[in-house]
């Protein structure tokens, strides 16, 4: 465990990426492989699930620390993170008894599942005095889950590809999807053998498009490009496999076939062994339907008939990765485009299948024209996808573009405010925002904490501090006086909203220092911009850090 | 607010010897607990500090100031009060103020830090009816460890630095902090540099008995060769342009609120110190229950936390009323 924590340390301390990225190949190269293959797995994004609950965590350190737990409640708020707090708060012995990072785990952590609270408070305080403090914090993120430690996938591939001697993208395909720490080992990891890959039907690490931020006429001539329309859905990888069976992974890596069954039952039409890039859209007799739709049945597995009938979906395919087993991501767009239209001829058009269709203009200036049309056709804007690239693992500078419509803006005034987490922690820097509604009284449309500077962001915590006027919990009422522009997606109305309104992406533009909350915009025109969409959300979804909504 | 201490635009007002404790503004008698700038502020008629606050008190506001001082411990009337300077552990000098009126005795803390160390006079508990306290580091997250521990970690980070022949910027408020950060240096032989504002202060330490490994003060306009030293400056020079050539330097900060990560991360630093002038929340909890005061009065800092856990273990507590609710920069 002291080995583990030393890297974790590390790794927080040091700021340049680079840096980080010897560290972790230092650590590959003299940690157990049990180990080693515990930090893949955790830096691939993987959590223990159903370990503790937070608030259990919480009364748990009170009772150790001899604390009251509002008091452990007040640590929590002021640090922004809970194993931060905890590890603050108990102090273990000056020497680490704790065994390996396998051990400690496979002893101390996976064992808190399926306990019941009372035998995992004691298991913990067993823990705790055995972790030394160096120890304690990269426990707690272990335990609670939020472990990133500032390294990305894409440089985990590169760490693990700089031990192993092998292609990153090969490293990525193999801790793609879902596993185990009991199903691999370290050395078929890192193993520079391609005969040994057990699980070919692994999602590819998806290729994904850089915003366009300079004039589009800077990227060439247009005969160079390949231009669809950027459809708003779920992007996934269709595998169609042996036997009649399909594998749908998500963009997060998440087998997400159980889902769709009406996906999976093309499978028989689809040549066997083919991988399809494509956006999942909700899709009926009347067409494209908005992404609200959607989310009816995101995380739903076997859904039933009724739904299946009301909220119908369609694959529509981008791109054609492996065709008969083999890998054709290599190959310029073009060719692979070819592939995929003569796949489609073959396909019956009864099935929910669709191929994404190319824009023709005959220059830039003809396209900016129809890019006017993305709002009625409820797409986002423009895919530029160059004719010669091939299929890249993330995102690779000038082989693909997303020329995006621009975003609805509106003018509204923060309300509340709370404190952040990580960075922003003592800093009230997540704003509720609200507008005017008819009565003359400003109500929250959006939350958002992003888009703003740093040196913004202190100077609106100073307004904050200065001007509370009112506690809620941790968060506080603030007189209104700050105005920011904020853009948004979309608007649907919701009826889980008290405004009535639920906003899309909604993210601070800049802060509009020349107006007074009398300025602001009013309810009615961000209603204006919800105007057809009018469907209910009612599913509880969860926001990642980036505002984005987290979909499975 | 209470029969010998009230609470005045100036700060804490005592009718019966007519001073005041750490005044704002302008007043005519300003008892002084120490020389940070939030408790010694130029510009009153008459000074009262205690002996080893004196020459630092005058670095602040001018040796042209009307100052007096006492030693700790000594009793002087002041009108019908009785008041005598107790030390308070937090920098060279700093004092909590024990103000005696027809046998009441309320204690002032000004800023304190039970732990001793080596550049300053070690804290005294002294027993009061009443105790107005700071309460910077108010929360049970701030919790120190033993002083050489940390002295060790500043060590082990310069040493590493310098095998890298990168130089190592510690910042450190410039009186107080500073002066504990170098005392606990060990140099082997690698140069050390100050910014000005932290040598202004070392002859006192010096005098007082304050060991300093030989070091060096950075002159305006001359282009040194920091390679493997340290230097240390105060954090208001974090961003100065002399700052930004140091361009191969590690950059660390030495506080309290290092404690908390993220507090460092927004600095952009790469290494956070923990070591603080204030009380942590064991030796808030462990000063204030030593005076046996049956009143305590909080400021400095956001004490709501520390109010209500003192209202649940049965002490009169509260917010001094107009306390300053400072953020990072406290000193
Ligand atoms: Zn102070
Ligand atoms: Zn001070």
């Amino acid at each position: 465990m002291n080995m583990f924590a030393k890297l974790f340390h590390d790794l927080d301390n040091l700021t340049k990426t680079n840096d980080r990225l010897d560290r972790l190949v230092e650590y590959f190269k003299s940690a157990s492989p049990h180990d080693a293959l515990w930090v893949c797995w955790f830096l691939s994004g993987n959590r223990i699930k159903g370990a503790i609950r937070t608030g259990e965590l919480r009364s748990f350190v009170a009772g150790w620390a001899v604390l009251p737990v509002w008091l452990v409640e007040e640590c929590h708020q002021r640090v922004g993170d809970l194993a931060e707090t905890i590890s603050l708060l108990v102090k273990g012995p000056s020497e680490s008894k704790a065994g390996s990072l396998d051990s400690t785990i496979r002893k101390h952590l996976l064992p808190l599942r399926g306990k019941d609270s009372a035998d995992r408070k004691l298991l913990l305080s067993d823990t705790w005095s055995h972790l030394s403090d160096f120890e304690m914090l990269p426990f707690h993120k272990l335990l609670t889950g939020g472990f990133r430690m500032g390294v990305s996938k894409g440089n985990l591939y590169k760490a693990l590809a700089r031990v192993g001697g092998v292609e990153p993208s090969l490293i990525a395909q193999r801790l793609a999807g879902d596993w185990s720490c009991d199903d691999l080992s370290f050395a078929d990891v890192i193993s520079s053998s391609l005969s040994r890959d057990t699980n070919p039907y692994k999602p590819y690490p998806f290729c994904l498009a850089s915003p366009v931020l300079e004039e589009v006429e800077s990227l060439g001539s247009l005969h160079e490009w390949q231009v669809e329309w950027k459809w708003d859905g779920i992007r996934a990888q269709f595998f169609s496999l042996g036997g009649g069976r399909g594998m749908i992974w998500s963009r997060g890596e998440e087998a997400i076939e159980e889902s769709f069954p009406e996906l999976t039952k093309c499978v028989p039409y689809l040549p066997q062994d083919i991988c399809l890039d494509g956006e999942i859209l909700a899709w009926g007799y009347d067409g494209l339907r908005p992404f609200a739709r959607l989310q009816k049945r995101l995380g739903r597995k076997s859904p039933g008939a009724s739904i299946l009938k009301r909220e119908s979906v369609r694959f529509h395919a981008y791109d054609l990765l492996r065709l008969e087993g083999n890998d054709l991501r290599t190959l310029p767009l073009s060719k692979r485009r070819k592939k995929l239209e003569e796949v489609f001829a073959k396909i019956p058009n009864h099935l929910p299948l669709g191929l994404s269709e190319i824009v023709n203009a005959s220059g830039w200036d003809e396209l900016s024209k129809k890019r006017e049309q993305s709002r009625d056709r409820g797409v986002e804007g423009f895919m530029l996808k160059r004719n010669t690239s091939s299929y890249e693992s993330g995102r690779v500078k000038g082989s693909w573009y997303k020329w995006k419509i621009d975003p609805f803006l509106a003018d509204m005034v923060v309300v509340s405010a709370q404190l952040g987490h990580g960075k922003r922690a003592n800093l009230y820097s997540d704003y509720s925002l609200a507008v005017w509604d008819n009565t003359g009284s400003l109500v929250t449309v959006a939350k958002a904490y992003s888009g703003l500077t740093k040196k913004e962001i202190e100077e609106v915590d100073r307004y904050i501090r200065k001007n509370i006027t009112g506690k809620y919990g941790p968060v506080r009422s603030v007189r209104p006086g700050i105005v920011f522009e904020v853009a948004f997606e979309g608007a649907q109305s919701s009826g889980r909203h008290k405004s009535g309104v639920a906003l899309r992406f909604p993210r601070i533009h800049r802060w509009r220092q020349d107006k007074k909350p009398k300025d602001a915009d009013s309810l009615d025109t961000i209603r204006g911009f919800a105007g057809i969409q009018d469907i209910c959300l009612t599913e509880n979804q969860g926001i990642d850090e980036n505002g984005n909504m987290l979909l499975f | 607010m209470t029969n010998i201490l009230e609470n005045k635009r100036e700060g804490l007002y005592c009718p019966a010897g007519d001073f005041f404790v750490d005044p704002r503004g302008k007043v005519e008698r300003a008892v002084i607990t120490h020389a940070h700038s939030d408790h010694a502020r130029a510009g009153h008629n008459y000074y009262l500090c205690s002996d080893s606050c004196l020459p630092i008190l005058q670095i602040r506001i001018g040796t042209k100031a009307k100052i007096e001082s006492v030693p700790f411990g000594k009793r002087t009337k002041i009108g019908s009060a009785y008041v005598s300077f107790h030390p308070a552990g937090h920098i060279l000098g700093s004092a909590q103020i024990r103000i005696e009126v027809k046998g009441e005795v309320w204690v002032v803390s000004g800023d304190y830090k039970p732990q001793t160390d080596r550049t300053c006079e070690a804290f005294e508990v002294v027993s009061c009816n009443g105790f107005i306290s700071e309460c910077t580091f108010g929360l049970p997250v701030y919790q120190w460890a033993d002083e050489q521990l940390v002295h060790n970690e500043i060590n082990h980070w310069w040493r590493e630095n310098a095998e890298n022949e990168c130089p190592s910027l510690l910042f450190a408020y410039s009186l107080g902090k500073a002066q504990r950060v170098l005392a606990g240096l060990e140099t082997e032989g690698r140069p050390v540099f100050v910014h000005s504002a932290v040598h202004s202060f070392l002859t006192h330490y010096e005098q007082a008995g304050v060991k300093f490994p030989k070091l060096q003060k950075v002159e305006r306009g001359i282009d040194y060769n920091f390679s493997n030293s340290m230097v240390i400056a105060p954090p208001a020079v974090e961003d100065s342009t002399w700052v930004r050539k140091m361009k191969k330097a590690k950059k660390g900060f030495a506080s309290g609120w290092m404690s908390i990560r993220g507090a460092k991360r927004r600095r952009n630093l790469d290494r956070g110190f923990v070591l603080s002038d204030h009380a942590d929340w064991h030796g808030l909890l462990e000063v204030i229950n030593g005076t046996g005061a049956d009143r305590v009065l909080l400021t400095h800092g956001n004490g709501d936390a520390l109010v209500r856990f003192l209202r649940e273990t049965g002490k009169d507590a509260s917010m001094l009323e107009g306390a300053s609710v400072r953020g990072e920069e406290e000193e």
